[in-house]
């Protein structure tokens, strides 16, 4: 074996490792990566989401790593297998309602109805985006599922995005569940710019209790109409009234806790590694994403807004005033939004405590968001 | 002399071929027609000889390659919608035999946007509204039929 032989076998065991195979590009991503992992562990912003997030996206922008792609035999790669079957197919969203419904007491919306308009006001930035992402050159599928990112639901843009452009799902997924974990950071802002001091302080009536036969019925008479009227949303909206269902009855606790703890977590670190993963740095840093990144902020903002305005209209012609606070949290991303109307009520009002008010636009934001998917999808197909 | 026959028959061909593919509508090809009915900037409306599957048919190849189209067979037409960002907006063929099949292509419209928009918001706000509507009506009956029996009780 000569000199030339051995440099080339050198150079052949080179090329199979990642130093070879290097881009500046990487850097950037791994600089990402490493940022939703310092606010998932530095921060706390959703750690349980943004943790598996910022490592999926830190270990896929690695040259020549064997996690995304498919192997010679047309077989997914781990990464690839978990997007393909979870995501792709739609599971794992529609298996994170389950959990979340299962978790979810729909007491504050039960016994307070009217806030569910509050919900609707506040999908109005998913359909102003719309029309801003159509004019920015996105194809009218692509628009409808940035505008979603507004309504801060992360299950439900994945379902919509699947459904309408699979190929923005990565920014789509990140954009939404990054706004999600800002809520604390960008609501308040906007609160205090739309209400006056007198408006922040309104209390409201204390909610009535309300009964177990109603909270059984809720979930049924939800998914009757929900699959009636927007029947594209109703894997969606039904796995959500049965975890609620299954929680309610308290006839099936252990299927209720495995729904909201062991299977919940387990979907959650699938989901996370998946939509991080999906961010590759050459798929990722072109205009389309962070345009997406952009505007979603601006839709956030807007879906924000309009559930305070949608409390202030309502107002108008309510006896007992709602607090505009809590039109905040139409916004779906629960409870976080709910958390935020009472933290910001309680600068104004130490003893007025807005939480269990704002549970109802909170849950009503889910529901709403879930319509406003539906609607979409029924425009398209 | 043969020769100069077929060579002009290609001539002829290659150029009425060329036409035939640059004739357009904001984007969209033109089937062939026998008569104009409307003509406006953001609409053309034809009328064609070709039978109502002929011309969907003629559509559907011309479209074959494209992204984003869609198609829906409606009672009286099939209409084969953009949702990509073309200049054109929707191809509507008529189902209607009578003097011929009718082909309606019109330009792609903020107005439709708009109109849509709102629709799909106000039906939102429907959808809550007859959740609330359903909520308010069971709670009404099961604190009735509650009552009732706390009351037989007593």
């Amino acid at each position: 074996m000569n000199i030339n032989e051995i440099k080339d076998l050198i150079l052949g065991i080179l090329q199979t490792t990642g130093v070879f195979n290097f881009e500046w590009k990487l850097v950037i991503m791994w600089g990402i990566g490493l940022l939703f992992i310092y606010l998932a562990v530095a921060k706390e912003y959703e750690p349980l989401l943004l943790l598996p997030i910022g490592f999926g996206i830190f270990i896929v922008n690695f040259p020549l790593v064997p996690l995304m792609d498919f192997s010679e035999d047309h077989v997914p790669q781990l990464i690839q297998f978990f997007y393909h079957y979870g995501l792709e197919w739609e599971i794992i969203p529609c298996v994170i309602f389950l959990g979340l419904g299962a978790m979810t007491d729909f007491g504050p919306l039960i016994a307070n109805p009217k806030t569910l308009l509050i919900g609707a006001g506040a999908q109005l930035g998913v359909f102003v985006t719309f029309t801003g992402t159509v004019l920015a050159g996105f194809t009218l599928k692509e628009a409808a599922s940035v505008g979603i990112i507004g309504g801060a639901d992360g299950p439900t843009t994945i379902y919509l995005t699947q459904h309408l452009a699979p190929q923005l799902l990565g920014p789509n997924a990140l954009a939404a569940y990054s706004y999600m974990a800002m809520v604390p950071l960008i609501q308040p802002p906007i609160m205090r710019l739309m209400t006056t001091q007198k408006e922040r302080r309104i209390r409201m009536k204390q909610l009535r209790n309300v009964s177990k036969r109603e909270k059984i019925l809720f979930p049924l008479i939800s998914v009757s109409i929900i699959a009636l009227l927007v029947p594209a949303v109703t894997p969606l909206m039904g796995m959500f009234m049965l975890g609620n269902l299954m929680k309610e009855t308290g006839v099936v606790e252990r299927l209720t806790d495995t729904a909201q703890g062991a299977l919940m977590n387990i979907v959650t670190i699938f989901l996370g590694i998946s939509v991080g993963a999906t961010m590759q740095a050459d798929k990722f840093l072109s205009y389309k994403p962070l345009f997406i990144f952009g505007l979603g902020l601006i839709d956030f903002a807007i879906c924000t807004a309009g559930g305070i305005v949608t409390v202030k209209v309502m107002n108008l012609f309510l006896k007992e005033k709602i607090n505009p606070l809590i039109g905040s949290a139409g916004v779906s991303a629960v409870p976080m939004c709910a958390r935020v109307s009472q933290s910001t009520g309680m600068k104004y009002d130490k003893s007025n405590y807005l939480l269990m008010y704002a549970m109802g636009p909170n849950l009503a934001g889910v529901i709403g968001t879930a319509a406003a998917a539906g609607m979409f999808i029924a425009m398209f197909n | 002399m043969k020769n100069h026959i077929i060579l002009i028959q290609v001539i002829l061909l290659i150029f009425f071929t060329s036409l035939a593919e640059a004739e357009d509508f904001l984007g969209a090809p033109i089937i062939p027609y026998k008569e104009t009915v409307q003509k406006t900037y953001k609409r053309l409306k034809l009328l064609t000889n070709l039978s109502h599957d002929d011309a969907v048919a003629f559509y559907r190849d011309a479209f074959k390659d494209e992204m984003d189209i869609k198609y829906r067979d409606w009672k009286n037409a099939t209409y084969i919608e953009d949702d990509g960002n073309r200049e054109w907006h929707s191809v509507t063929i008529s189902k209607e035999t009578k003097g011929g099949t009718t082909v309606t292509i019109t330009k792609d419209s903020w107005t439709w946007i708009f109109g849509m928009l709102t629709f799909r918001f106000l039906g939102v706000f429907i959808v809550l509204s007859v959740l609330f509507m359903g909520m308010k009506i069971s709670t009404a009956i099961i604190l009735k039929v509650v009552g009732k029996i706390n009351g037989e009780n007593v």
